[in-house]
C-alpha cells in the first residue's frame, strides 16, 4: 500500500513539475510508452535522480565499481561478472533484475536510499534496453544541429518559426492556443519587458491609434532603441555576475569603480555589442590586441568587462590567506562557469562532479587560469586619442634620439665601434643571505611585467632628461624602472614574477611621489592592519630610499611584488596628479640590507660605440654615463629645435590623464598550473600539477593552454569555439527566460545533468544557431522572439488549460508575471512623475533605515526616493542591501542567479501599504491630479491611463467615486471640495499603487 | 505527533495537495503565509510531500542568544587554575601558539574573575554570570566547541549559516523553511535587534538561496518594532477604506481572469500584512506584564543596557507564546566593544555580562514557570572563544580552537558539562564539537533530520550542515 501511495505521489509530482516524461496524472491510466525511448529525455533523468550518487562519475562514492554514467561502464561486466545492461536483452540485464526485485536486499535503488522507481520508469528502462540501449551524451553536450522547422501549412497562427515549434508541442499535448492579446496589454508587456518601465500615455495612444500592419513591429523597434533598454537588461546580467559595489564582510569596503562596469553594460546593451564580443571582454578584455573603442567617447570599452571577476566578496584580514585565495577563486570559477556555460564546475572542488562529466582535474585546470590572473587598478576611460598621442610622443622621441645621435656621430674622434653591452642581467645570486628579484639598472625590466602605460617596456636607461623649460636635454636617464617614461600621473604597474618567500625581508630601492609598493601574497589584495599592514608601503621620497618589508611570517608562500604610481586609501585606488614611482632594484634578504653591485660587465666604452648604442636603443649603463659626461662637458650639444615640441607633447599627455578614472579589473600574471586540492583542502595538495585547460568533456577542450600568461585568451576561445554546444544555447535561453518568465531550459544556470531538460529542444537549437548566424545580436534575438505569435498571446485563467498544463510549459497562453523589484520602484517613480531619467554615474547612496545598522554603515543615509533615479543607479552595498529590493526577490549578490525567485511575503505588502516612499510618490501624483482642470471622471481616466495604460470602466469610476467620498467624509471635507483636496487624491493614488494589476503583467 | 502538530507544515495528504492545485482563490492563502510557500513552485511542493517532521520533536521554538564578539571561555564557564599559577609566563614556552588575528601575543593571563559552583550539579560559573549560574541545573554546558574561522565575519556566517562565505541561508531560515510558523499573523523567524548587528551584517540572518519568504524579520523592542508596520494614514478608518477599495478592485480583476494563483496569493498576503499591523505592535506592550515579571527580566535595573536586553528577552518569551519558531537576540551596544576584548578585558566583559546576565536568567526562569521551557530550546553562544594568553597586556585575541556554549530547554539534560579543553583552555582535548553539530542537534530537537532537510541549489541538494554534523547525544535527555 505504501508503495502505491508513493507511486501516486511521484506521478502526481511529475505532473506538477512538468517532467517531460510524464503527461498523465492519474493512477488508473496506463501510461503509454513513447514510440522511441530517448536516452536523454526518458532514461538519463531517471538514472541521475536514482542511481548516480553511487554509480555516477565520482569514484569516491561509487559502489560495486559500477558506473551507469557511461555506456562502457553500464554494459561492461562488473564485480559479479554480470553486465548491468545488455543492449537488446532486458532479460539478461542485471539492472532489470534488480529494479524489479521485491527482496529489500536485492532491489535497486536500495530501500535506505528512500528512492523508488515508478512502474513507468521501470518499463521505460526495460523498453529502452529492449530497443538496443542507444546511449547518447547528455543533451547539452551534443553539438548544435539545425532542426527542421515543423510543417505548418493551413494555420494562420504563425508569425515566425518560433510559433511553428511551439504550436507543434501545443498540439502534441492536446491543447489549443489562445488568441492574441489586446493592444494595451501588448504595449504594457513590451514596455516593461524591454525597458523595465511602464509605457507613457502618449505611447499608448499612438500605438492604439496606429492601424498600419507594422504598428507592433514599430513599437518593438521603438523600445529596443530606447536608452532605457540597456538599463533594464543590464540588471538581468548583473544578477548573473553577483554585482555589488562593496566587498561586504566586516567593513564593507568599496570595490573601486564597480559602477563603471554597470555603465559599461548599459552602453554595450544599448549599442547591441555582439554577445561573443561581450564574452571576450569579460574574460580577456585587458588582453585584446584590438579593443573596442567607444564610438562617441573614444574610450576603451573592452577592458571594463574584466571588472566582473572582481565583484566578489572580500575578506577582512583573513588569518589564512591561502584559504582565502581558494575561496575567492572558487567564486570566480563558479560565476564564470555558470554565467557563460550554465555548468556548476565549482561542484568539483572537493571531488569529481557527482552528476556531470566534470572531474576535479577540470576544476583545477580552471583554477590555474584564475590563479595566474591578477587583480589590478585599471583605467576606465583611456581614449583612443590618448593612445595616438602616446604613439606620436614616442615617435617624436625616437626622432630626437636619431637626430641627436646623427649630429653627434661626426663630432667625436674615435671611430672604432665596439659592440654595446646588452644590459642583460644573468647572475642573480649573491650568496645565500640575499637574492635579487629584479634589477632595473640595465636597459630591461628584468622579466617583470609592465602593465598599463606607466613603465613602458624597458627601463628608463637613456631616456632624455629635460631642463625646466623643456628647451634642451640636460642628460640621459640612468637605468631604473620608472613610471615617468611618458610623464607623471600616468597609470600602470610593474609586477614581479611569482616567487616563494624564503627570506625574512624584501627590499626595494625606490623613490617617488604618491607611489606604492605592495607585496601580494597568495593574490591577497586587501592589505591592512592588524596582520598585513606592513606589506604595503607608500613611497614619498625624492631621493633613493631603501624600503624594507618584513615577510618572515610568510615563508614558503607564493608572492609577487607590485610597484605602481598612485595610492590605496581604504582599498580604493587613486592616482593623484604628479604621482610617480621609480625603482632601481628589488631583493630578498636576511639580516642587514645588502647593496647589490650594478649589473653588466665592467667596460670602457668608446664614445662612438656609446652613441651608436644609444641611437639603437641598446646603450649600456657605462655608455650612457659616457654620453652624459660629454654633454656636461659641452662636447656633445644636446640642443635641438624638436625638443621643445617633445616637451610640450609630454605636458599635454600628462594633462590628458588628469581626468583618468579607475576600476579594479584583471591583468595577466605568469602562468601557474595548480595542483589538485585533495578533498578541497589547500593544506593537502597533489604532487602533480594540472595544466590549465578548458573542460575535458567538451572535445575541443582537452588541450592544455600554452600561454605564458593566465590562459584567459584560450579560455575565451574555448567558450566561443563554434563547436561549443553551450555558449549560444545558454544565452538564447537566458533571453527567452526574461521574455517568458521561464527558460526553454528552466534551470537557466544549470545545463548539467541535474538541470531541467528543455521543453522545446529543437526550438532551443534553432534559436542558438540563429543567434550565432546573426552575429550574436541580443537585440535581434529579442526582436525575433517578441515578434512571434507565441509572445503576443493573451493571459488567461482558463480552467481547462490550467488543468492540462498547470505550469504553462507549452505556452498555449502567455503567463501572468509579477514585475521585478526594480520595475515596481521605477514604475512608481515614472507614474508619480518623479522619475529622473538621467543615465550613468556614481551610485546614489542607499537610504538607510533604522533597521540597517552594523559595521561599515555609511556615515550618511541616501535620500528615501533615491533622487528619483532608476533603481539600477542606487548603491548596491553588500552589507546594506535595499530591504525593498530584497523583499521583492532581487538576489543576494554572492553567486550567479539567472533566475530570480518569485515570492509572496508580507514585507512586500507592508512596503506598498506603509512605506513613506510610496505614500510620498502618491502625493506627488495627487498634486498633479489636483492641479489639472478636470472633472471627476476625467481625473480617474487620467490616473488609469498613466498607471495602468487603460481607461477605467464605469464600475471602476463608481468605486473611485465612493472611495473619494468616504475619505473626504473621514477627513471631514465636504464632497464638493474633495475634488481639489490633495489628501483625498493622495489616498486614491496610493491605492492604485497597491493594486495587483499594477505589479503584475496581465 | 501529538501536541506539536498544530503547525501549518504537517505533511499534507494527496487529496489536500490536489485541492491546492485545483481550487482557486483562497487555497493559496494557505501557502502564502510567513515562511511558507512562494506561489506554486514545484520544488516547494516536493518538499512538502516529504514528511517534514522526521521524528517526534522535543521542542517547537528556538531562542538563540548570540554573544557577539566571542566570550572568553576561561573567564566564564571553563575555569583554568593553571592560568593563575603561570600568570605572566611566555605561552610559547608552554604550547604551540597558532597565528592570531592581531599577532600581538602577550603573556599567559589569569582570569580576573573567581568561579563558584552552582546548583545541585555544582557547575562552576564565574562572577560574570551569577544569575545564569542560578540556572545551572537547567543548563547543558559544552566546553569543547571549535570553529573553522578566527575572523569575526567568517565565523559569524559559519555560526549562522554553516558556511564561512556570505550569502548562504541562515539557520533560522532553514528552520522556518522546514517547519514554518505556528502563528499565521507573525513571521516564523525573528531577529531582535538589541543594537549590534554582527560583523557580516544582515546577511547573517538572510535566506540565501532559499526564497525570500524565509529571511528574518528584524524586530526592535520599540513601539514600531518592524519596518513599515505603522500605517501612514491619519486614522485606521482611512486605511481600512483604502484597503477595502484595493480588495474590491483586485477581486474584480480575478473575476475577469478566471484563475490566477499568483495574484490570489498576493491578495491574501495583504490580508496577513493587515493583521500584522496590530499583532506586531501588540508584542511590545510590556505594560501588560506584572511588575514582578518585569523585575525578573531586569527591566527595573539601573543599567540601561540590562533594561534593553531584558526587554528583548521578554519580547522573546512573548514571541514563543505566540508560536514564533526561531528567535535570535543580538547584543546591546554597551559602553565598551561587543564581547571582543582585544584589550580592557575586565571592563569590557563586565559591562557586556551585566547587560545580559539577569535578563537571560529571567527568561529561563519565566519560561520554566510558564511551562514553556519544555517546548523551547535556549542556545547561548559566541562565534568563537578567546586566547588564554594576553593580547598586549590586558586583552585576549580570538580563539577558534576552544570555546564554551550552553543550551537549556526541552530535551536538554540540565546540569551537564560536556567536553574538555586542555589545562589552559586553549584547545579541545575531548568531545570536540563543531558548529555543524550544534545545527544538527538543534534541528534534531525540532524533529528534523539535518541530513534530510535539503534545498536544491547550484547543482546539488544543499543542507544547513553541508556534509557534516553529528547530534550531540551527551547533552540530551
Amino acid at each position: 500500500m505504501k508503495m502505491s501511495r508513493i507511486k501516486v505521489i511521484s506521478i502526481f509530482l511529475a505532473f506538477l513539475m512538468g517532467s517531460l516524461s510524464m503527461n498523465r496524472c492519474t493512477e488508473s491510466e496506463d501510461p503509454s510508452m513513447p514510440e522511441t525511448v530517448d536516452f536523454n529525455f526518458h532514461i538519463r533523468p531517471v538514472l541521475v535522480k536514482n542511481c548516480y550518487l553511487c554509480h555516477g562519475p565520482d569514484p569516491s562514492s561509487r559502489k560495486s565499481e559500477l558506473r551507469l554514467d557511461t555506456f562502457e561502464g553500464a554494459t561492461g561486466t562488473g564485480e559479479s561478472g554480470l553486465a548491468a545492461i545488455v543492449p537488446g536483452r532486458p532479460g539478461k540485464s542485471e539492472v532489470i533484475r534488480r529494479i524489479m526485485h521485491h527482496n529489500p536486499d536485492e532491489v535497486m535503488p536500495p530501500p535506505e536510499s528512500k528512492l523508488t522507481l515508478s512502474e513507468r520508469e521501470k518499463r521505460l528502462i526495460e523498453k529502452w534496453i529492449d530497443d538496443g540501449a542507444v546511449w547518447k551524451p547528455h543533451w547539452s553536450f551534443i553539438s548544435l544541429v539545425e532542426p527542421t522547422v515543423p510543417e505548418t501549412s493551413g494555420t494562420k497562427q504563425i508569425n515566425n518559426e518560433i510559433d511553428a515549434f511551439v504550436l507543434k508541442k501545443i498540439k502534441e499535448n492536446g491543447l489549443e492556443p489562445v488568441g492574441t492579446a489586446g493592444k494595451k496589454t501588448l504595449i504594457r508587456r513590451l514596455s516593461y519587458l524591454l525597458t523595465g518601465l511602464p509605457p507613457k500615455v502618449e505611447e499608448v495612444k499612438r500605438f492604439v491609434a496606429d492601424n498600419t500592419p507594422d504598428a507592433y513591429e514599430k513599437l518593438v523597434d521603438y523600445y529596443l532603441s530606447s536608452p532605457h533598454f540597456g538599463e533594464h537588461w543590464a540588471r538581468h546580467w548583473m544578477d548573473i555576475v553577483r554585482y555589488a559595489e562593496t566587498k561586504g564582510h566586516e567593513f564593507d569596503y568599496q570595490i573601486t569603480g564597480a559602477w563603471r562596469y554597470r555603465d559599461y553594460l548599459i552602453r554595450a546593451l544599448n549599442s547591441d555589442v555582439p554577445y561573443d564580443q561581450l564574452v571576450r571582454e569579460h574574460l580577456a578584455g585587458d588582453l585584446l590586441t584590438n579593443p573596442r573603442w567607444n564610438k562617441e567617447t573614444g574610450i576603451n570599452e573592452s577592458v571594463l568587462g574584466t571588472a566582473f571577476f572582481a565583484l566578489g566578496e572580500g575578506t577582512h584580514s583573513p588569518v589564512d590567506i591561502r584559504k582565502d585565495e581558494a575561496d575567492r577563486i572558487d567564486n570566480m570559477i563558479d560565476v564564470t562557469s555558470k554565467a557563460f556555460q550554465a555548468l556548476t564546475v565549482s561542484c568539483s572542488r572537493c571531488h569529481d562532479h557527482k552528476f556531470d562529466p566534470i572531474p576535479t582535474a577540470d576544476y583545477y585546470a580552471m583554477y590555474g587560469v584564475m590563479e595566474s590572473s591578477r587583480f589590478s587598478p585599471r583605467m576606465a576611460n583611456l581614449t583612443f586619442q590618448q593612445t595616438e598621442d602616446i604613439r606620436e610622443f614616442q615617435k617624436t622621441k625616437e626622432y630626437i634620439r636619431k637626430k641627436l645621435a646623427a649630429n653627434w656621430i661626426g663630432k667625436e674622434t674615435d671611430h672604432t665601434v665596439k659592440t654595446p653591452a646588452t644590459g642583460q642581467i644573468t647572475a642573480h645570486h649573491h650568496g645565500e643571505k640575499s637574492q635579487v628579484l629584479g634589477d632595473f639598472r640595465g636597459s630591461g625590466l628584468d622579466g617583470w611585467k609592465s602593465d598599463g602605460l606607466a613603465f613602458g617596456n624597458h627601463s628608463a636607461l637613456g631616456e632624455p632628461i629635460f631642463d625646466q623649460k623643456g628647451e634642451k636635454i640636460t642628460g640621459l636617464s640612468e637605468g631604473k624602472a620608472s613610471s615617468l617614461i611618458l610623464g607623471a600621473g600616468i597609470p600602470g604597474a610593474l609586477r614581479s614574477p611569482d616567487f616563494v618567500i624564503d627570506h625574512d625581508f624584501i627590499g626595494i630601492r625606490a623613490l617617488g611621489k604618491n607611489g606604492t609598493i605592495r607585496i601580494i601574497i597568495d593574490n591577497f589584495q586587501l592589505i591592512q592592519d592588524p596582520i598585513y599592514g606592513a606589506l604595503m608601503k607608500e613611497v614619498n621620497s625624492d631621493t633613493w630610499h631603501n624600503y624594507k618589508i618584513d615577510v618572515s611570517k610568510w615563508k614558503g608562500r607564493k608572492a609577487y611584488v607590485e610597484i605602481l604610481p598612485g595610492v590605496f586609501k581604504k582599498h580604493e585606488y587613486n592616482l593623484p596628479e604628479g604621482a610617480f614611482i621609480e625603482a632601481a632594484y628589488v631583493l630578498v634578504f636576511d639580516g642587514a640590507w645588502r647593496e647589490i653591485p650594478e649589473p653588466g660587465e665592467p667596460e670602457v666604452p668608446s664614445l662612438s660605440g656609446a652613441i651608436a648604442g644609444w641611437a639603437a636603443n641598446k646603450g649600456s649603463t657605462e655608455q650612457i654615463r659616457l654620453i652624459n659626461q660629454k654633454i656636461t662637458q659641452g662636447t656633445l650639444d644636446a640642443r635641438l629645435p624638436g625638443i621643445k615640441e617633445l616637451f610640450t607633447k609630454r605636458e599635454a599627455l600628462e594633462k590628458s590623464f588628469e581626468g583618468a578614472a579607475y576600476f579594479i579589473g584583471m591583468t595577466d600574471g605568469f602562468g601557474i598550473n595548480s595542483p589538485v586540492f585533495i578533498r578541497g583542502s589547500h593544506q593537502h595538495v597533489s604532487e602533480h600539477r594540472i595544466p590549465r585547460a578548458f573542460l575535458s568533456a567538451l572535445t575541443f577542450g582537452d588541450t592544455a593552454f600554452q600561454s605564458p600568461g593566465s590562459g584567459r585568451e584560450e579560455l575565451t576561445e574555448a567558450i566561443l569555439n563554434p563547436k561549443n554546444p553551450l555558449t549560444s544555447r545558454v544565452m538564447v535561453n537566458r533571453i527567452w527566460h526574461h521574455l517568458f518568465g521561464r527558460g526553454i531550459v528552466e534551470t537557466v544556470d544549470n545545463f548539467g545533468l541535474q538541470g531541467k531538460i528543455p521543453t522545446h529542444p529543437a526550438l532551443l537549437d534553432y534559436l542558438a544557431i540563429k543567434f550565432q548566424r546573426e552575429r550574436w545580436s541580443i537585440k535581434n534575438m529579442i526582436k525575433y522572439i517578441v515578434m512571434s505569435r507565441t509572445f503576443q498571446r493573451r493571459v488567461v485563467g482558463d480552467d481547462d488549460l490550467q488543468k492540462k498544463d498547470p505550469q504553462n510549459l507549452w505556452l498555449a497562453h502567455y503567463p501572468i508575471r509579477r514585475l521585478q523589484a526594480e520595475s515596481i520602484r521605477d514604475a512608481i517613480l515614472a507614474i508619480s512623475g518623479n522619475l529622473d531619467p538621467r543615465m550613468y554615474g556614481e551610485p546614489v547612496p542607499i537610504h538607510l533605515t533604522d533597521f540597517m545598522t552594523g559595521p561599515g554603515r555609511p556615515a550618511e543615509s541616501g535620500p528615501p526616493d533615491g533622487h528619483g533615479r532608476r533603481s539600477i543607479y542606487i548603491a548596491v552595498r553588500r552589507n546594506f542591501l535595499s530591504p525593498m529590493m530584497l523583499a521583492f526577490d532581487r538576489p543576494i549578490p554572492f553567486s550567479t542567479f539567472g533566475k530570480r525567485n518569485v515570492t509572496n511575503v508580507p514585507a512586500q505588502s507592508l512596503f506598498l501599504m506603509n512605506d513613506p516612499f510610496v505614500m510620498q510618490e502618491a502625493g506627488s501624483m495627487a498634486a498633479e491630479v489636483v492641479e489639472q482642470d478636470l472633472g471627476f471622471e476625467e481625473r480617474i481616466q487620467w490616473i488609469y491611463m498613466r498607471a495602468l495604460s487603460r481607461p477605467a470602466s464605469e464600475k471602476e469610476v463608481m468605486h473611485a467615486r465612493n472611495f473619494v467620498n468616504q475619505q473626504a467624509a473621514s477627513y471631514k471635507i465636504s464632497p464638493d471640495k474633495a475634488l481639489k483636496e490633495i489628501k483625498v487624491w493622495n489616498d486614491y493614488c496610493h491605492a492604485i499603487f497597491n493594486l495587483k494589476e499594477f505589479i503584475y503583467l496581465i | 505527533m501529538g501536541k506539536a502538530n498544530h503547525h501549518i507544515y504537517r505533511p499534507i495528504s494527496r487529496r489536500e495537495m490536489l485541492g491546492i492545485c485545483k481550487s482557486g482563490f483562497g487555497s493559496l492563502a494557505f501557502l502564502s503565509l510567513f515562511g511558507s510557500m512562494p506561489q506554486s513552485k514545484a520544488g516547494e511542493f516536493k518538499r512538502l510531500m516529504q514528511p517534514i517532521r522526521h521524528h517526534i520533536p522535543k521542542v517547537k521554538h528556538v531562542i538563540f542568544l548570540y554573544m557577539d564578539g566571542g566570550v572568553s571561555q576561561v573567564d566564564s564557564f571553563d575555569p583554568k587554575p593553571r592560568l593563575d599559577q603561570e600568570n605572566g609566563e611566555d605561552p610559547n614556552k608552554k604550547f604551540k601558539v597558532d597565528d592570531t588575528q592581531f599577532g600581538n601575543v602577550g603573556k599567559i593571563l589569569k582570569s580576573p574573575w573567581k568561579f563558584r559552583q552552582y546548583g545541585e550539579c555544582g557547575m562552576p560559573v564565574s562572577e560574570l554570570f551569577p544569575h545564569i549560574g542560578s540556572c545551572a541545573d537547567d543548563i547543558a554546558l559544552i566546553r569543547s566547541m571549535v570553529s573553522d574561522f578566527p575572523e569575526h565575519t567568517n565565523a559569524n556566517y559559519f555560526l549562522h549559516t554553516g558556511s564561512g562565505i556570505q550569502g548562504r541561508p541562515s539557520m533560522g531560515a532553514w528552520v522556518t523553511y522546514g517547519l514554518g510558523s505556528e502563528n499565521q499573523n507573525l513571521p516564523g523567524y525573528v531577529v531582535l535587534d538589541g543594537g549590534l548587528v554582527p560583523p557580516g551584517g544582515l546577511d547573517n540572518f538572510n535566506s540565501g538561496f532559499l526564497p525570500a519568504s524565509y529571511q528574518a524579520s528584524i524586530l526592535k523592542a520599540s513601539a514600531s518594532p518592524l519596518a513599515n508596520i505603522q500605517p501612514q494614514e491619519e486614522s485606521q478608518a482611512l486605511q481600512d477604506q483604502k484597503l477595502a477599495l484595493i480588495s474590491r478592485m483586485d477581486k474584480s480583476l480575478i473575476g475577469n481572469l478566471g484563475h490566477a494563483d499568483a495574484v490570489e496569493s498576493a491578495i491574501s498576503n495583504y490580508e496577513l500584512a493587515y493583521r500584522m499591523q496590530s499583532s506586531v505592535p501588540e508584542l511590545t506592550e510590556f505594560s501588560r506584564e506584572s511588575k514582578e515579571t518585569q523585575k525578573l527580566y531586569g527591566l527595573m535595573s539601573d543599567d540601561p543596557y540590562t533594561r534593553n536586553y531584558g526587554a528583548q528577552c521578554l519580547l522573546a518569551r512573548r514571541l514563543v507564546e505566540r508560536g514564533v519558531r526561531f528567535i535570535e537576540l543580538t547584543c546591546p551596544k554597551v559602553k565598551a566593544d561587543r564581547w571582543d576584548q582585544h584589550s580592557g578585558l575586565k571592563d569590557g566583559h563586565e559591562r557586556n555580562a551585566h547587560a545580559v546576565d539577569q535578563p537571560i536568567a529571567g527568561l529561563i526562569k519565566d519560561l520554566k514557570r510558564r511551562g514553556l521551557l519544555d517546548e523551547t530550546l535556549v542556545v547561548w553562544t559566541g562565534e568563537f572563544g578567546r586566547t588564554p594568553f594576553a593580547q598586549g597586556t590586558d586583552g585576549r585575541d580570538h580563539n577558534p580552537s576552544a570555546f564554551s556554549m550552553w543550551m537549556a530547554g526541552g530535551g536538554i539534560k540540565g546540569g551537564t558539562i560536556y567536553g574538555h579543553t586542555d589545562e589552559y583552555g586553549y584547545r579541545v582535548v575531548e568531545n570536540k564539537t563543531t558548529i555543524h553539530d550544534i545545527h544538527a542537534t538543534m534541528l534534531h530537537l525540532l524533529g528534523v533530520d539535518h541530513e534530510r532537510l535539503t534545498f536544491h541549489f547550484g547543482g546539488r541538494d544543499v543542507r544547513l550542515t553541508d556534509v557534516h554534523g553529528h547530534i550531540i547525544e551527551g547533552i540530551l535527555t
